[in-house]
C-alpha cells in the first residue's frame, strides 16, 4: 500500500482552557475510508476542522504526500485538494442550489458567468449523489434538511478533491437519503478519494469503514479494523477499555 | 414451460378455480400471452379469453396488444393498480429494498451498505421506515402496500417467519421476522432465506427460465444456496434445505460460524478469500478483490480460481443428488465471471455421475445482486393472492 495522503503527527489544539485534541496521529490512504467515531466533545469536529483547515493545530503537523504543509483556511486546504462538508452546511440561504455549488468557484466564460455549464455540472453532482432535489434554481431555504445536506455535499465533490472530509453527514437525514450518502461513501472510495467519515453513529460508521478511529476526550484511544466488533468500539468509545488494550481482531 | 395441470375443481366451483388458476400463473409469471396461458394452466384458449376478458374488467388483469413468431398476441399482465407489493432483502453486509407494482414494474429501488453485525431489532425498524419514506416518493398512500417478502441470509422456517439457527447470525438468530415487520407496516410479511428467494426469482424470471429444477449459489460475504425443484422452492424440515454454504469440504479445516468444520463457506467465503491476500494489499473488500481479478491481478485470479474448484467440489455432491437441470451462480465473486466459472465447471464435471446428456449446465445469475430482492418481490405477491388480494380467492 503506498503512504498516506494526509497524516497528522501529534496534533493538539486548545479552545482556552479546554483541550480538544491532544498529541493526535491519525493517517489516511487513497482508496480508503478512515472513520472517526467518539463522545460528545471527544474532538471528533476539531479534527475534522484541523484536517480541512478550518482550525490551525497549536502543536503538531499536518502532512500532505509525507511532506509538512500549513492548512492557514479551509481554501488553502481545498487548493491542495482536501474539501470538506461541516455539520453547519454554510449554505446561503437566499442563493439557489447552483450559486451555493459554485459559491467562490463560479465558471466564467469570457466575463460572464457560465450559468449553462454551472447547471449542468450542479445537476451531474446531484445525479451522482442520487439527489432528490427537485429544482436546482429555487433558493437553498425552500428546500428540506435532507436536501441541504446534499447540496453540500454536492458543492464539496466539485473538482474531484483528493481527500474528503464529511463531518456528520447523516445527522440530520431520513433513512433513504442516509443510505444515498453512504452509497456516494462507497463510490468515493472506489474512486481512489481518501475519506475522512466523522460521526457518532457507529452502525454508519461500521458499514462502510476501512479503519475505525477511536478518540476520548481528545486522544486516540484505539484504531480499529472496519469490521471490529460494535462492543469493541462501544467499549473503547466509553472508556471501559484502557487505550490501546490488546482487542480481539475480528477474522480477516 | 412447466404445466400447472391439476385435476379442475368440481361443478360449482369450476370457474372460480379457472379464474384463481389464470391470476396465479399470471402472478408467478409477471407477463404471459393468451396462448401460452393456455399452455400454462391447461385450459382451453376459448375459456382461457372468456375469463381474460372477464377479469380485465374486473380490473384484475391488463391485456395489450403484442406480436409473437410474427403473429398478434394478447399480452396479459396484472392490473397496476392492484396496489404495491415491497421486497426487502438483507445481506450480511448489505441491504436492498424495492417497490413493485402487482405487474412487477419496479417503482423504486434503494441499497445501503450495512455494519458487519447488523442487529435485526434496529435493522428492522430503519427497513420499515425506508419503506415508508419510499411509498412517499413515488406518492403512494400506505394503504395501498399489499404485502412484504423478506430474505435473510440464514434459514427461515417459513412458517412462523422465524430464523431458526442458534449462534450463527448474531442478532438475528430466533427472531421472527415477520412479526416485527408486520407490526411495524400492518401488512402481511413473509420472511425466508434471502438465496431461496433469489432462486425463486432465478427460475421464473433469471437464467433459469423455463427450467423445471434450479439449484442457485450465491458466493459473497457468506455462501448461500437455494433450491427449485419441480417448480417448487424446497425448504425442508426448518429451513435449512439449499444451506451448500454449510457443506463440509475439509473435514479437518478451520471452525466455521456454524459449529462446524471445514465448511465451504470457511474456503470461499470472503473473509477466509481476502485473508490469503498479502497484508500489503492494503484493507480490500470483495468487490476490490473481483475487480483486481478482472484487471489481472495473478493473486486475486488465484485466490478466485480456486475458489471455482472449492465450490465445484461441493456442488457435485449438490448435484448427485437432486441432478437440476441448471446451476446458477450468483453473488459478488460472481462477477468474476468466467474467472470463477471455468474452475467450477472443470471441478464439477470431474465429480459428477457422468451421463449420456452430458455435465449439467452452470451459468451465471442474470438478475445479479436483484436476485435476492426480486424473490422477495415475487413472494410478497404470493402473499397477497394469498391473503385475496388479487381479486381471486385461492
Amino acid at each position: 500500500m503506498s503512504g498516506p495522503v494526509l497524516s497528522l503527527r501529534g496534533v493538539s489544539k486548545r479552545f482556552g482552557g479546554v483541550r480538544a485534541l491532544v498529541d493526535v496521529d491519525a493517517d489516511v490512504h487513497e482508496h480508503e475510508v478512515l472513520a472517526v467515531v467518539g463522545d460528545n466533545g471527544a474532538g471528533k469536529s476539531t479534527l475534522a476542522g484541523v484536517l480541512a483547515g478550518a482550525h490551525r493545530p497549536d502543536a503538531g503537523q499536518v502532512l500532505l504526500d509525507g511532506r509538512p504543509v500549513l492548512l492557514d483556511s479551509p481554501a488553502v486546504a481545498r487548493s491542495l485538494g482536501i474539501a470538506a462538508v461541516f455539520q453547519e452546511l454554510a449554505l446561503v440561504d437566499d442563493l439557489d442550489v447552483v450559486e451555493n455549488v459554485f459559491l467562490g468557484h463560479e465558471t466564467v466564460r469570457g466575463p460572464l458567468l457560465d450559468e449553462v455549464a454551472m447547471e449542468r455540472e450542479a445537476w451531474r453532482l446531484l445525479d451522482q449523489l442520487a439527489a432528490s432535489v427537485p429544482e436546482v434554481r429555487e433558493p437553498v431555504r425552500t428546500l428540506s434538511g435532507g436536501q441541504r445536506q446534499v447540496v453540500a455535499v454536492a458543492r464539496a465533490l466539485l473538482g474531484s478533491p483528493r481527500v474528503v472530509v464529511l463531518d456528520e453527514p447523516t445527522a440530520s437525514l431520513g433513512v433513504r437519503q442516509t443510505a444515498e450518502v453512504l452509497n456516494l461513501i462507497v463510490r468515493l472510495r472506489e474512486r481512489g478519494h481518501a475519506v475522512v467519515l466523522v460521526s457518532h453513529q457507529a452502525g454508519d460508521l461500521q458499514a462502510v469503514a476501512d479503519r475505525i478511529l477511536v478518540l476520548r476526550l481528545g486522544r486516540v484511544h484505539d484504531v480499529f479494523d472496519g469490521d471490529a466488533s460494535y462492543e469493541d468500539l462501544l467499549a473503547a468509545m466509553t472508556g471501559a477499555v484502557r487505550p490501546g488494550a490488546p482487542h480481539r481482531r475480528g477474522q480477516r | 414451460m412447466r404445466a400447472d395441470r391439476v385435476t379442475p375443481g368440481s361443478q360449482t366451483s369450476l370457474r372460480e378455480a379457472n379464474r384463481a388458476r389464470i391470476v396465479s400463473a399470471v402472478q408467478q409469471r409477471g407477463s404471459l400471452t393468451q396462448i401460452e396461458l393456455a399452455g400454462v394452466t391447461g385450459l382451453s384458449p376459448a375459456t382461457i379469453s372468456n375469463i381474460v376478458k372477464e377479469l380485465t374488467v374486473a380490473g384484475v388483469l391488463h391485456t395489450a396488444q403484442s406480436t409473437r413468431n410474427g403473429r398478434r398476441a394478447l399480452q396479459v399482465t396484472l392490473a397496476r393498480n392492484l396496489g404495491l407489493v415491497a421486497g426487502i432483502r438483507f445481506g450480511m453486509r448489505s441491504l436492498s429494498v424495492a417497490l413493485a407494482d402487482a405487474s412487477m414494474r419496479i417503482l423504486a429501488e434503494q441499497r445501503m451498505p450495512l455494519a458487519p453485525d447488523h442487529r435485526a431489532d434496529a435493522g428492522l425498524q430503519r427497513t420499515a421506515m425506508l419503506v415508508r419514506e419510499m411509498m412517499e416518493a413515488v406518492d403512494a398512500d400506505p394503504s395501498e402496500l399489499l404485502a412484504v417478502g423478506v430474505g435473510v441470509p440464514a434459514p427461515v422456517d417459513i412458517r412462523t417467519g422465524q430464523v431458526v439457527t442458534v449462534g450463527m447470525m448474531r442478532g438475528w438468530d430466533g427472531v421472527h421476522v415477520d412479526e416485527i415487520l408486520g407490526a411495524e407496516l400492518d401488512v402481511p410479511v413473509t420472511a425466508d432465506n434471502d438465496s431461496t428467494l433469489a432462486a425463486i426469482a432465478e427460475a421464473r424470471f433469471g437464467a433459469g427460465a423455463g427450467h423445471d429444477s434450479v439449484a442457485y449459489v450465491r458466493v459473497s460475504h457468506g455462501v448461500g444456496g437455494g433450491l427449485v425443484l419441480g417448480g417448487r422452492a424446497v425448504h425442508g424440515r426448518s429451513g435449512v434445505a439449499g444451506e451448500i454454504g454449510h457443506v463440509s469440504v475439509d473435514e479437518h479445516g478451520p471452525v466455521c460460524r456454524c459449529g462446524n468444520r471445514g465448511c465451504l463457506e470457511m474456503l470461499v467465503g470472503a473473509s477466509s478469500l481476502l485473508s490469503m491476500l498479502p497484508p500489503e494489499a492494503g484493507h480490500l473488500t470483495l468487490a476490490d478483490l473481483v475487480t483486481r481479478a478482472r484487471e489481472g491481478d495473478a493473486g486475486c485470479r488465484r485466490v478466485v480460481f480456486d475458489a471455482g474448484r472449492h465450490l465445484g467440489v461441493a456442488l457435485a455432491n449438490l448435484c448427485n443428488l437432486v441432478d437440476p437441470d441448471v446451476v446458477v451462480i450468483g453473488g459478488k465473486l460472481a462477477e468474476a465471471g468466467e474467472l470463477l466459472l471455468e474452475p467450477l465447471r472443470t471441478s464439477l464435471g470431474q465429480r459428477v455421475v457422468a451421463t449420456s446428456r452430458g455435465p449439467v449446465e452452470v451459468v451465471p445469475s442474470t438478475l445479479g445482486a436483484d436476485a435476492g430482492v426480486r424473490g422477495a418481490l415475487a413472494a410478497a405477491l404470493d402473499q397477497a393472492r394469498m391473503f385475496g388480494s388479487l381479486g381471486v380467492t385461492s
